[in-house]
């Protein structure tokens, strides 16, 4: 199989799975119980007219699909009903025009919501993923060097547990160790600064920055550095390493021009999956630290039965995740060019 | 080739690295936590766990959203913390003889935030809104009754109702007045509303969803400028971040804590905590469903009606009242923080609450006894009571919302206190929407375990008691008294205040009497301020809100 064709094939299969996402998250939603419009409202001033008018307004009033009202309860209807005039079709129609609709709890549309939190959550998790990536690998590189000895032990049990902590639990502690410290624990800006010069506020945005990307390096660190370790560790014991240390080679020479490279692999396929899901945040961390960013979006908007949000994160979640592996798939052919052969 | 794009991906990943390396090192140095310099601008700094929903007055729901309402516009009548209502934007407001016709004077020289001459125009405008969108979910309830709004002059408003209500205070409360020239051509449930051109004390600065409310003061306000120059809002999403902003001195007052964290905070020198009702008071509910079967809405309402007829005797729902253990109840959920409930009229309702009321003291022998006078033994000797015909026994399906903290606490302890009495129960949480579906108009439960948020007026509460609201679902009891129904509307037209609250409170006395609900607790709201901060706090009154607009314009800084 040529590369091109390779490319054209990885490229099908992630147009394709988005297509059945796309459909399964419609369903998913319909299918959780309650009525959206009243969302846990119970209250004898919310009239009738006032739900009815709510349900028209958000489309709520058509039925889900041809032959069926609801999904739950399951009622069904007239199956001779116009399919476009569904809710499942007007849900196709708009995210191909791609309208997101509007948030049924805040009132304002959709794509605003998402793009204000993703901005933010590529912002934190971003950092705290760079970070973890180049001190993990850091580690794994001197743990694989250093092979069975106190070093190579200590980073070991290190990695170990650290990734093994609950990310919740870790937070709260660094939020008791910060505060104490000076450290701002919430938001991602103090409030109020917004007349102030551009780098004091990037600078009060740093700050705020500290804990939650310190709680997330120290979580994620030890998966890479495990993982550069191990993959090292395989390359270290070939053959030719041994050629390039019988010619003299220096350790810097040895691993960056002949060890780095193959067991970079591994590494990654775990960065890509991880950066993926990097849009989805870490729902944990931030709202241990209120970052107002897309994992706290999709927590609340669960609670909420704010269906359109939901919709639109769980689309660019799925997208991200997609192209991610998409990505990781033609670094590969890259990296080692006997995958695209299979 | 592959190896430079290799190269690229890893030089790029150092870039960012080193970038975002940078950010880190910059806030190492100058520990500003709180911003302002203390020559700058007087701020308050107010932590909270929630965030408003919209700034659209007609589109909100949350309670936050009204809190801000609160300070960024006004209305004809400025609720006060101990249950009455002064005039606001009205000089004077005049009623006719048959209760009918109200005429309000405004207020010469009230200004919007934006220089604009707020009229009778505005005022007019507001409440024809809040009347006709029907995508409103509470406002509507607010103008039901009225038939005719118009501006007589340019500072008077006359409204004519369809009929003579004595609460017209609390209907007009909650209506704002907004800018007729800003509102107008704007849809009224999409608009954002987000430069929030208001009226009151404070003024919109900025408002980001979900981070943080920062407003600036009305220093030419009518009725109560403010002291302080700006007041800030900051949502912390876990109590413990709230609990800590105040401690560290990121925040100088909360607005809410758990009563867990009472504890870390009651040492602090410079933090003081104080327990009373909200603003708008809450009540914790144990729902008895006692539907009688002729009362059941048609199936076309929803009606189910599968409640266990056991609770539809009185006698059963006494036994229970005296079976459960109020205090220690308050002792487990709140640690002693708040007292125990009577009915369902808060105490922060302050002179609707019918206080000369004796709840049903906890008394097993008593509530043993009252069972087995009535006939529920246990028959068939497997330590559960049955009927008296012995058709089944006494199970009872107890639901609560899965979404309440206290929930499974409570449903736990009710368990054990009732299993004392040979009274089984089946614990189940459920989904909000799930349970608003079993729970009315359905009547698909037997023991719920729920809330109500108070309006100012008692009028709400005793709503839901009355059978009108069965088919509507608003009743979760399926209650009906014919005598109760009879005072209820009379309460409704009763114009004398006084003749007013005696049928308020006959009305407490008799859902109390036939042991409509238990109320275990109302919740009380626990707050803290710091006290090397802010001076000027009201703390002495029926309710404790240092969120209202009551403490916001008086706090001073310490000097």
């Amino acid at each position: 199989m040529s590369r091109s064709q390779y490319i054209l094939k990885k490229f099908g299969w992630a147009l394709l799975t988005i297509a059945l996402v796309l459909i399964l998250n419609f369903f998913l939603f319909r299918v959780l119980p309650g009525d959206p419009a009243r969302a846990g409202v119970h209250d004898p001033r919310l009239k009738k007219e006032s739900i009815e008018a709510i349900r028209v307004r958000y489309g709520l009033d058509k039925p889900v699909i041809n032959c069926f009202e609801t999904l739950n309860p399951v009622k069904v209807g007239s199956c001779s009903v116009n399919p476009l005039d569904t809710q499942f079709f007007i849900y196709m129609k708009n995210l191909l025009s791609g309208e997101l609709g509007i948030s049924y709890h805040n009132n304002r549309p959709v794509a605003t919501i998402l793009a204000e939190r993703l901005w933010n959550t590529i912002l934190l998790i971003g950092a705290g993923q760079i970070l973890s990536i180049i001190v993990g690998a850091f580690f794994g590189m001197l743990a694989a060097w250093k092979a069975r000895t106190s070093i190579d032990y200590g980073a070991l049990a290190t990695s170990l547990v650290v990734w093994s902590l609950p990310t919740f639990w870790l937070g709260i502690i660094l939020l008791f160790w910060g505060s104490a410290n000076g450290l701002p624990i919430g938001g991602k800006a103090t409030p109020g600064l917004s007349s102030y010069p551009l780098w004091e506020q990037w600078k009060d945005i740093g700050r705020h920055m500290i804990l939650p990307t310190l709680t997330y390096t120290l979580v994620y660190m030890g998966e890479y550095m495990l993982i550069m370790r191990s993959s090292l560790l395989d390359v270290l014991s070939e053959d030719y390493i041994l050629t390039a240390k019988a010619k003299g080679l220096g350790i810097f020479q040895i691993l960056r021009d002949h060890a780095l490279k193959n067991a970079m692999l591994p590494l990654v396929t775990i960065i890509a999956i991880n950066l993926g899901f990097t849009v989805a945040g870490a729902v944990q961390i931030e709202t241990v630290f209120s970052w107002p960013g897309l994992g706290g979006a999709v927590f609340e908007a669960v609670n909420r039965r704010d269906f359109p949000v939901l919709q639109g994160a769980f689309l660019l979640i799925t997208v991200t995740v997609i192209l991610a592996n998409l990505i990781a798939d033609l670094m590969y052919s890259y990296l080692d060019p006997r995958i695209q052969a299979e | 080739m592959k190896q430079k794009v290799l190269y690229l991906f890893m030089a790029l990943a150092l870039l960012i690295a080193a970038c975002g390396g940078g950010g880190g090192d910059a806030t190492t140095e100058a520990p500003d936590a709180t911003g302002a310099p203390s020559s700058g601008p007087v701020v308050v700094r107010i932590g909270w766990s929630g965030s408003p929903d919209t700034l659209n007055p007609g589109a909100a729901v949350l309670s936050e959203s009204y809190t801000i309402f609160e300070l960024v516009y006004d209305s004809m009548y400025e609720l006060n913390l101990d249950g009455t209502f002064t005039l606001s934007l009205a000089e004077t407001a005049d009623m006719s003889e048959d209760g009918i016709t109200w005429t309000f004077k405004i207020r010469d020289g009230i200004a919007f935030h934006d220089g604009t001459p707020l009229t009778a125009e505005d005022v007019v405008f507001s409440y024809l809104l809040y009347q006709n969108t029907e995508g409103y979910p509470w406002m509507g309830s607010y103008t039901s009754y009225f038939e005719n709004i118009e501006a007589t002059a340019d500072n008077e408003v006359v409204i004519t109702l369809s009929e003579p209500i004595p609460n017209i205070e609390s209907q007009l409360v909650f209506l704002y007045v907004l800018p007729k020239h800003i509102w107008e051509g704007e849809d009224p449930v999409e608009f954002e509303n987000e430069a929030m051109i208001g009226s009151g004390p404070f003024k919109m600065v900025e408002y980001r969803q979900g981070e943080f409310v920062h407003l600036a003061a009305n220093k030419e306000h009518f009725l109560t400028p403010p002291k302080v120059d700006e007041a800030i809002f900051q949502t912390f999403e876990t109590p413990d971040a709230l609990v800590q902003a105040i401690k560290t001195g990121q925040v100088d007052m909360i607005t809410e804590m758990p009563a867990t964290a009472v504890a870390t905070l009651e040492d602090d020198p410079n933090v003081d905590i104080y327990v009373g009702a909200p603003f708008a008071p809450t009540v914790t509910d144990i729902i008895f469903n006692q539907i009688d079967p002729e009362n059941c809405p048609t199936e076309e309402e929803g009606g189910i009606c599968t409640g266990h007829p056991a609770l539809r005797d009185r006698n059963v729902r006494l036994a229970l009242a005296h079976a459960t253990d109020k205090q220690k109840i308050v002792d487990i959920i709140l640690l002693g923080n708040g007292g125990p409930g009577l009915t369902l009229i808060p105490d922060g309702l302050g002179v609707w609450y019918n206080d000369s009321l004796t709840d049903y003291e906890f008394d097993l022998a008593k509530a043993n006894k009252i069972l087995d006078d009535a006939g529920y033994l246990d028959a068939d000797g497997d330590g559960i009571r049955d009927m008296p015909d012995g058709s089944r026994s006494l199970t009872f399906r107890m639901n609560w919302p899965s979404d309440s903290v206290d929930g499974p606490r409570l449903a736990e302890l009710l368990s054990q206190m009732w299993g004392e009495l040979g009274i089984k129960t089946e614990l189940q949480a459920m989904d909000p929407d799930a349970l608003t579906a079993v729970c009315c108009p359905a009547f698909d439960f037997d023991v719920m375990l729920w809330g109500w948020g108070s309006d100012p007026d008692p009028s709400l509460l005793l709503s839901v008691m009355t059978t009108d609201e069965i088919p509507t679902g608003s009743s979760e009891t399926g209650y009906s008294n014919p005598e109760y129904d009879a005072l209820y509307a009379e309460q409704a037209v009763e114009l004398d205040f006084d003749k007013r609250v005696e049928t308020v409170w006959k009305m407490q006395e008799i859902v109390h009497d036939d042991v409509v609900y238990v109320i275990p607790y109302y919740d009380p709201n626990i707050q803290a301020f710091r006290t090397d901060r802010f001076t000027g706090w009201i703390t002495d009154e029926a309710k404790i809100e240092f969120s209202d607009t009551s403490s916001l314009v008086v706090i001073e800084p310490v000097k």
